[in-house]
């Protein structure tokens, strides 16, 4: 999360910061001064890593706060378990950090000696920060409802007459709104959801009085950094953070004699699918674009599939310096292992490297690793939709790779649905059977804003890498896969359309 | 028979200790916080004070100070308890007796609270 995208949703009320990467941008700036909040999850969920890791940033940054426990769990057992985190600063407590149970008072005085306690340890330690975890535990001490709703009312006025922001921690999943939900300034609830095997965590603001936030679960993580909110991509550049500046200039593809067939070479600023099977040079078309790297068109190389030591040596191979490139700080290879990665993560990921250097240009290799990545695959088309948006206000030339499940025959099969109107061009490379000899075929599929050749073009890899060796003359029916002469008998269509992809 | 008064806001911590230093045949008195251990100071005269650091409406720096400046009680042992380093708690109160470190192990709890007895 950069700076400017917190910065961005910085508003004239007066805010009280979490500190946390992304909650903030979610929060559009952070809490409200004085502002009391429930924050709710399951057990496990991170209530209390958002709530210490809050305390703590809060502290960094000049302030006092003040953490009551109303649970049986001990302070020294929690602040063990802070430890290992990067935001925990021994240093900080007593002095402007404080810990105390309120477990016995409430036992012993009900809610009004807990008000007693709360109200004097807010002042005591001038706190601008305090956190009640085990809210619960109040609620069940409580005689009726109404007593607890007069509890929770006066922690507010309490909290607004000293400027004090309070956090309340309650256990709970999503479910029925209840009667102290209504009375407090925000509502955040955060999850641990289980999708098939793998889990992934996420958070939600229901409710953030006097200001907006961003709506819809955001992905988060939790790491030795604390808590890592990933505000969702599609909320949060529904608008791309900055203009986009069309320009018709083109950027060339690096690929010899692909320009010449598409006007000059790719429209700045755009984005292009490069489909096809695995094997038939998708990443080498790639490695051709990033080799034109420069200082003024620096490149980025985003990848989940061959490592960056195998890409370099795949490129040495063609004769392209990868590593040069990257030694003199024109192009960046960040490599994600196909692992249980988080969808926006990636994203954000992504888009934070483009900022940090000026990307111009981008290679995905390939779209296939975000798609893997989400949990909620429907949501694939608008979020490469507004991610491309992103990266054409950026200025970034961008390609991804598309594979298609068939590795030869007359369908193409794409697992993201509507991709050609979410890209400026695209570009199919495919097997094409000619005389029982495989030979790779080009056809620009779409160029928006600009003629291309349609014409089906043969191309080669060789050890200078992919080169356009010219249209296809003499045959027909080349896009099913099986060349044929005119007038040949047209071949069966093999079941299921062509060959699943090992077959070949 | 030695008594000891145990001020421990946390209640889980505070119901053990006061079981095991019972097992061990000390008569114990318990407070929640300082406050609440001035008033148990009025039942009767511990051997020992046994804090914790932080607590709530009155602190360990705050029991000590009022300990040390009583006449009646200034001469009572402290032993201060904190999950922050000694460092901290001392820039704060410097008058106790010893310091013990949480978490601890109970034998050297033990042995702590035997040592300050003996003086």
């Amino acid at each position: 999360m950069t700076e400017e995208t917190e910065d961005q949703y910085r508003m004239e009320l007066d805010r009280v910061p979490t500190g946390i990467a992304g909650l903030d941008t979610v929060l559009r700036g952070g809490l409200l001064k004085g502002g009391v909040y429930i924050v709710q999850g399951v057990p496990g969920a991170g209530k209390t890593i958002l709530a210490n890791q809050t305390c703590f940033n809060h502290v960094a940054a000049g302030g006092r706060a003040a953490y009551v426990t109303l649970l049986a769990e001990s302070h020294t057992r929690m602040i063990q378990h802070l430890r290992p985190m990067a935001f925990f600063d021994e240093s900080v407590i007593p002095e402007r950090l404080y810990y105390v149970s309120a477990f016995k008072t409430l036992e012993d005085e009900g809610l009004k000696g807990l008000l007693d306690l709360l109200r004097r340890e807010m002042r005591g330690h001038r706190a601008g920060l305090m956190v009640l975890d085990g809210l619960v535990a109040a609620e069940e001490s409580a005689a009726s409802d109404r007593e607890f709703k007069k509890f929770v009312h006066e922690v507010q006025m309490h909290a607004a007459l000293n400027g004090c922001t309070v956090l309340l921690l309650t256990s709970g999943g999503p479910g029925p709104v209840r009667a102290e939900h209504t009375m407090v300034d925000g509502l955040i609830e955060l999850d641990d959801r289980v999708f098939e095997v793998r889990t992934e965590r996420s958070l939600q603001v229901r409710k953030f009085r006097g200001s907006g936030s961003l709506r819809g679960r955001h992905p988060f993580r939790i790491t030795t950094d604390g808590l890592v909110v990933y505000p969702r991509i599609e909320a949060v550049f529904a608008t791309p953070s900055v203009p986009d500046a069309a320009t018709a200039d083109r950027i060339a593809t690096g690929v010899d004699g692909l320009d010449a067939l598409i006007g000059g070479g790719l429209i700045e600023a755009t984005t292009s699918a490069l489909v096809g099977p695995t094997g038939v040079g998708k990443t080498t078309f790639g490695l051709h674009f990033l080799a034109k790297s420069s200082a003024a068109e620096p490149g980025l190389l985003f990848g989940f599939y061959e490592t960056p030591a195998r890409l370099r040596l795949k490129a040495a191979q063609l004769g392209m310096d990868l590593e040069g490139l990257e030694k003199s700080g024109t192009l960046e290879i960040l490599w994600q292992a196909q692992t249980e990665n988080v969808l926006d993560e990636l994203a954000h990921r992504m888009r934070d490297a483009v900022r940090r250097r000026g990307v111009r240009r981008l290679f995905v290799d390939g779209l296939g690793g975000f798609i893997e990545s989400a949990v909620h695959p429907e949501r694939m088309s608008r979020f490469f939709s507004v991610l491309s948006n992103e990266m054409r206000a950026l200025g970034v030339t961008a390609i991804y790779t598309l594979e298609t499940r068939d590795i030869l025959g007359p369908t193409l099969q794409v697992p993201v649905n509507g991709v050609s109107s979410l890209v400026e061009s695209m570009f199919v490379l495919r097997y094409v059977e000619v005389q029982a000899r495989t030979r790779r075929l080009l056809s620009v599929a779409k160029i928006r804003d600009s003629g291309f050749d349609p014409a089906l073009h043969e191309f080669e890899i060789t050890d200078q890498g992919v080169r356009i060796v010219g249209p296809f003359a003499g045959y027909e029916g080349m896009l099913s896969g099986y060349a044929r002469t005119p007038g040949a008998p047209v071949p069966p269509v093999p079941p299921g359309g062509g060959r699943a992809r090992g077959d070949a | 028979m030695k008594t000891i008064l145990l001020v421990e806001d946390e209640f889980g911590i505070a119901g053990v200790l006061t079981v095991l230093l019972e097992d061990e045949g000390y008569r114990v008195l318990s407070a929640a916080n300082g406050r609440q251990a001035l008033a148990r100071l009025a039942e009767a005269r511990p051997d020992l004070v046994v804090t914790d650091f932080m607590m709530p409406l009155l602190d360990g720096a705050a029991l000590g100070e009022a300990l040390r400046a009583d006449p009646a009680f200034k001469d009572i042992p402290i032993i201060m308890m904190s999950a922050v380093p000694e460092d901290a708690i001392r820039a704060r109160f410097a008058g106790y007796t010893a310091f013990l470190r949480k978490p601890f192990p109970i034998p050297a709890f033990f042995d702590l609270i035997a040592r300050t007895l003996k003086g």
